[in-house]
């Protein structure tokens, strides 16, 4: 495919990266000249420099035969110039990057004259494929983690049936033990091992060791009892404090809020303060250095359930949260949006609840380039994808055995469910039409596998 | 930076220059040049079998290069397969010397075309043949041709193919990924490379003649099969071809992709580069055709054939010659000294400094004079309307004096070694632009022979700095480069 990517801040660098990965041909649009540079020394990609929603860059870009544009500028409105022009200009499918919830519905305009119409506005219209909101993403990610017991998101395979999901390697009594020694519940597949940040082929007589996490899928039903052998009972969170005023921390509070929980904003602009107070309701807003640790204790941090860092800064998002982490703080989880953060707040132990990033290349892989039937997941970053694959009738794996369907070696087939019945792992079962299969691969392969279930 | 990383890569590298050998290897064996088929036979054993031990024993984890191991890279990837490609003059004979034989095939993959040969019609028809791929093998390079067949290497491919590639960063790419674009240059190379060859053919040369103008041409080498150069075919037919395709070589083959693939003249006929490439070697032409004429006496005719076809030779920096310019007059002469300075485009196969580069040098210091005057004055330097950023303006800046104080010191060396002021300086000048011939001792119907051993030394430093555009090469004599490992 050939894909443009407005934008070449952190989100537009990564889905390029991405992107290139898997073997598409991509162009970067970019206005600043130091983040071209910056691309252009870590991508083997073409860049342009100018401003993306002008028809003379997208000229050069060669619009016409683009597969897809991607508008993840940080400007809203960039965004949605750039896909209605890339559309009018022959690009076939667009997505923006849109913060504002505000542009994502749909508006009702008044009626000229009593008799005729009225006419309904919808950003559709103007151009826009696909919605893409890093933050509103993040904020549901955010209420998923507080909800429940397990610190990390689940990966819904096959309508849920099948689910993926990282462990981390907490408590002690698993620190020291040997992978084999592990007793999961049946059936149930370990698809990465990752070891200090990277994914290892495990050797035999491997030995976990603390801050090592293993992605493990399961059928449903089985993932609660999975869960109770890595994770100790948590209780839900009755009181949370969070760190910054940003679109994600306004859109958790306002969330939690909704259903009953205690939330108290801590926000050091004044200015931003004013207006978080006009704007949320029964939300204690604060205003203080989120790093100063008298002013923390003071406001009663160390007594709350849960600690959510979300402020624009990452830096100072893992700062505070180390620092409520000795404030005794039960849960306590960060937002960051460079992907190179992860394992650094996971190097000390803060949950990353979410990477706004990564979330926006997951749904774009998700609902634009797999076309949005069938689950698809980043596992660590991008090295590993997850994607469910609907076995066509003419497919040319279709009615093989799984060992004999030619998957490329690095690739792992996680489960195949065959009307509602699951395999995992599926070994030699015989692929019919019709048949969810799951995959676990490295992003090269991609288009490899794609064409197998063709 | 990994050691490891680089000899893997360098083995693959030295493999295809072994499989390339197979070419010369089967012309010998046709003609039952026996010296020359055991000559070809051992150096592409050796070639292969060394470099598939490298490539297959010496095992990376991470396939992707950083710029410093590009860099590294390029330059032992150049002087490597200068090594093993003068395998072959040494272990047929007829070149004892291993010097002379590293001497000339350097001069072959930089596409200088200065030969050490005092006779050249007497060599094995392989050797030659061989002499004249080195040159077509370098001339869109090698490193680019590795790029093109090496999958997965990333924005490794990129930072090999800015290590190598003439006239620095292209400011467009023509592709999304480096191996496309890789592959399009190469494209377009053998496109010209197969339309020379049949022209030449119907123009009644035979095949081994053909072959032998195709592969020094198309990549502005300059080795010829006689001691006349393409003189020795007395044919108007065939000086015109290669003087067609000598100024079609010093475009910038990137315009070629616009105007072929993309349908966009407008690229080629309004690059500032381009038109003025074409004034600079229409003019130098002109007045050389006037200088003959006036100060040598000859007929317009002759002047017009023999004047602009060495002027564009030298130019394109070919190097190939129609007439023994030694004899023309001084004003002449310093007009090709003066050329092969400049070079043709960036982004062809021509070397030297490069015609982009003396624009940007000129308007350089046309805005330092004004500047001069009244500093506060804001001046942007212009290209087609287009401003330069002033990294490229700088790194512009820096190459040139980098170009002459090699330039002058390597002046100094020739001298030191008692060759006269024209030699001396014309040697260093053609090696550096890689040329080919000089003047004085050095001339069009001479040979680099008869340079002492010190002062070959300088010259194939000369050829491979100034194809790689020195900072390639020059980074390595850097301690900083080392220190951080």
């Amino acid at each position: 495919m050939y894909i443009i990517i407005a934008g070449g801040g952190i989100i537009g660098s990564h889905i390029a990266s991405l992107l290139v990965q898997e073997g598409h041909e991509v162009t970067v649009l970019e206005q600043s000249e130091t983040a071209l540079k910056n691309l252009q020394g870590q991508l083997d990609i073409k860049t342009i420099r100018g401003n993306s929603a002008t028809p003379k860059t997208l000229k050069e870009a060669e619009i016409e035969r683009a597969d897809l544009v991607l508008a993840v500028t940080n400007n809203d409105e960039t965004n949605m110039i750039t896909c209605f022009m890339a559309k009018e200009m022959g690009a076939v499918t667009t997505a923006a990057r849109i913060r504002n919830v505000d542009y994502s519905g749909y508006f009702v305009a008044p009626s000229k004259t009593p008799n005729s119409p009225r006419k309904i506005v919808r950003p559709k219209s103007l151009g826009i494929d696909v919605f893409i909101n890093p933050e509103l993403e993040a904020a549901t990610e955010i209420m998923e983690i507080l909800s429940g017991f397990y610190s990390t998101p689940v990966e819904n395979f096959a309508n849920g049936l099948v689910q993926i999901r990282e462990f981390k390697i907490e408590s002690e009594s698993l620190v020291g033990k040997k992978l084999t020694s592990l007793t999961l519940p049946q059936p149930s597949m370990i698809v990465a091992v990752i070891h200090q940040g990277e994914i290892i082929e495990p050797e035999k007589d491997f030995v976990l060791s603390e801050g090592d996490s293993l992605h493990i899928a399961v059928p449903a039903y089985n993932m609660d009892e999975l869960g109770k052998i890595f994770i100790q009972k948590k209780r839900t969170a009755k009181r949370v404090v969070i760190f910054g005023g940003s679109r994600v921390g306004v859109l958790t509070a306002s969330e939690l809020q909704k259903r009953g929980v205690k939330v108290k904003i801590i926000e050091q602009d004044p200015i931003r303060c004013d207006e978080l107070a006009a704007q949320l309701e029964n939300v204690d807003i604060l205003q203080g250095d989120g790093t100063d640790r008298t002013f923390l204790t003071e406001q009663g941090v160390s007594s709350a359930d849960a600690f959510v860092a979300t402020s624009e800064n990452e830096e100072i998002n893992i700062l505070s949260a180390l620092l409520a982490k000795t404030l005794d703080v039960p849960r306590v989880m960060v937002v960051v949006n460079k992907p190179g953060y992860i394992p650094l707040a996971e190097a000390i132990g803060i949950d990353v609840a979410a990477v706004p990033t990564i979330l926006a290349a997951n749904k774009i892989i998700r609902f634009v380039l797999r076309g949005g039937v069938i689950s698809a997941s980043l596992i660590e970053a991008q090295k590993l994808e997850a994607i469910e694959f609907v076995t066509g009738a003419q497919a040319v794996i279709a009615n093989k055995k799984v060992t004999e369907s030619g998957f490329p070696k690095e690739t792992k087939v996680v489960a195949i469910v065959h009307n509602e019945t699951i395999f995992i792992p599926p070994e030699d079962k015989i692929i019919k039409p019709g048949d969810h299969v799951v995959i676990v691969t490295p992003p090269e392969s991609v288009q490899t596998i794609e064409k197998l279930f063709k | 930076m990994r050691i490891k990383a680089i000899l893997h890569y360098l083995g693959l590298i030295i493999a295809i220059i072994g499989v390339s050998m197979i070419i010369p290897l089967l012309w010998s064996l046709f003609l039952k040049e026996s010296p020359a088929v055991s000559a070809f036979a051992i150096s592409m054993a050796l070639a292969i079998v060394i470099g598939m031990i490298l490539w297959r024993f010496i095992k990376v984890k991470e396939k992707n290069i950083s710029r410093r191991e590009a860099v590294t890279l390029v330059a032992v990837g150049w002087i490597s397969i200068s090594l093993f490609g003068a395998l072959p003059y040494t272990l047929c004979g007829a070149m004892p010397n291993f010097l002379d034989a590293f001497f000339e095939a350097v001069s072959g993959f930089t596409t200088t075309g200065a030969t050490v040969f005092t006779n050249i019609d007497i060599q094995y028809k392989g050797l030659l043949i061989w002499r004249s791929l080195t040159q077509w093998l370098g001339g869109m390079g090698i490193i680019m041709l590795f790029v093109a067949l090496l999958p997965l290497l990333g924005i490794g491919a990129a930072r090999l193919a800015e290590a190598e590639w003439t006239g620095g960063k292209q400011d467009e790419r023509l592709t999304s990924r480096m191996r496309d674009t890789a592959k399009v240059l190469w494209a377009i190379y053998m496109v010209m490379t197969i339309l020379e060859f049949i022209l030449l053919k119907i123009a009644g040369l035979s095949n081994f003649d053909s072959t032998m103008v195709t592969l020094s041409t198309i990549p502005s080498g300059g080795f010829a099969a006689y001691n006349l150069s393409i003189a020795a075919y007395n044919s108007l037919l065939v000086e015109g071809i290669v003087l067609f395709f000598m100024i079609a070589t010093g475009v910038n083959f990137g315009l070629y992709y616009f105007l072929l693939w993309k349908k966009q003249p407008g690229k080629l006929f309004k690059n500032p580069e381009f038109k003025f490439y074409l004034l600079l070697l229409f003019g130098a032409a002109l007045l050389i055709n006037l200088d003959l004429i006036i100060n040598m006496g000859a007929s317009i005719g002759e002047a017009i054939r023999y004047g602009s076809f060495n002027t564009a030779a030298i130019m394109t920096t070919t190097g190939f010659c129609t007439a023994d310019f030694n004899t023309w007059p001084p004003l002449s002469k310093a007009i090709l000294l003066f050329l092969m300075v400049t070079g043709a485009s960036a982004g062809s196969t021509s070397g030297a400094l490069k015609v982009v580069r003396v624009l940007v040098l000129a308007k350089y210091a046309y805005r330092q004079i004004k500047n001069a005057f009244n500093p506060s004055a804001v001046i942007p330097l212009k290209l087609g309307g287009n401003i330069v950023p002033e990294g490229i303006v700088n790194k512009t800046v820096g190459m040139a004096i980098i170009y002459f104080s090699v330039a002058v010191t390597g002046f100094l060396i020739m001298s030191g070694l008692g060759l006269d002021t024209v030699t001396a300086l014309s040697a260093i000048v053609s090696t550096l632009g890689n040329v080919g011939p000089g003047l004085g001792a050095v001339g069009p119907l001479e040979n680099y022979a008869s340079i002492p051993a010190l002062g070959k030394g300088v010259l194939i430093f000369c050829m491979i700095a100034g194809r790689l555009e020195f900072f390639t090469i020059l980074i390595l004599f850097l301690p900083t480069f080392w220190r951080w490992k």
